[in-house]
């Protein structure tokens, strides 16, 4: 059965959604079955696309929103929550 | 995606282009981006370090890569393509499973592929992630 879910998290002050960070975010999606998906501002990215996700342009400090939909969809979205704020 | 990355380790980039300064500046960006975990190859210039390609150090990196992990191949333009055509022409059936060459944009293929093979995926699959930059709208 397929699931969903979605959760906001806010990216720590200065760490904008590029580089390093943005590689993180889309390896720890990549490990998941669920399709995973990351919106800021209106713009909506798939986390599993490296290059989707750089051209969000997400800059630190902004709120985004993760949705999950799939079987481990649950555990993708709580992972993500947790990893977000932590980026550096 | 999904798959972990086996003892021999996470497939390698190899970046081939006309400029030694492409090649390596690239390899620089997409290990950061994808981490430390793939070994990227910048097989950019001539032998002499001017604009060309160096055909013999690009079979090298190929033959080497396909001992190990694999790789997935990225090229710029024209000869660059050639030298490695011409390579695949050296390598044997066995050696050749062992590699992709990705049809798609330098530096959107080779961070694509590095974060790709950053996951553990397969040389074919970091091939695939490259070839799906062509897709992606940069504005």
């Amino acid at each position: 059965m397929s699931r969903s879910s979605e959760v906001r998290v806010r990216l720590p002050d200065g760490v904008a959604l590029h580089a390093r960070p943005a590689g993180a975010l889309v390896r720890a999606a990549s490990t998941f079955a669920a399709d995973v998906f990351v919106s800021v501002n209106g713009r909506r990215a798939n986390a599993k696309s490296i290059l989707d996700i750089l051209s969000l342009g997400a800059e630190g400090g902004v709120e985004i929103v993760i949705d999950a939909s799939g079987d481990d969809a649950v555990e993708a979205a709580e992972h993500l929550a947790l990893l977000v704020p932590a980026l550096a | 995606m999904a798959g972990m990355v086996d003892g021999n380790g996470a497939v390698s980039l190899i970046l081939v282009s006309h400029s030694a300064e492409i090649a390596s500046g690239l390899a620089e960006m997409a290990a950061q981006i994808a981490g430390p975990t793939v070994p990227i190859v910048a097989a950019g210039g001539a032998v002499d370090g001017s604009l060309g390609t160096d055909g013999g150090r690009v079979l090298e990196a190929m033959r080497a890569a396909a001992a190990g992990a694999g790789a997935v191949v990225l090229v710029d333009l024209g000869s660059s393509v050639l030298s490695v055509r011409a390579a695949l022409n050296e390598l044997d059936p066995e050696e050749l499973e062992h590699l992709s060459v990705a049809d798609a944009p330098l530096v959107e293929g080779a961070i694509a592929a590095a974060v790709a093979a950053s996951t553990g995926c397969s040389h074919a699959e970091a091939a695939r992630a490259a070839e799906e930059a062509r897709g992606v709208a940069k504005l």
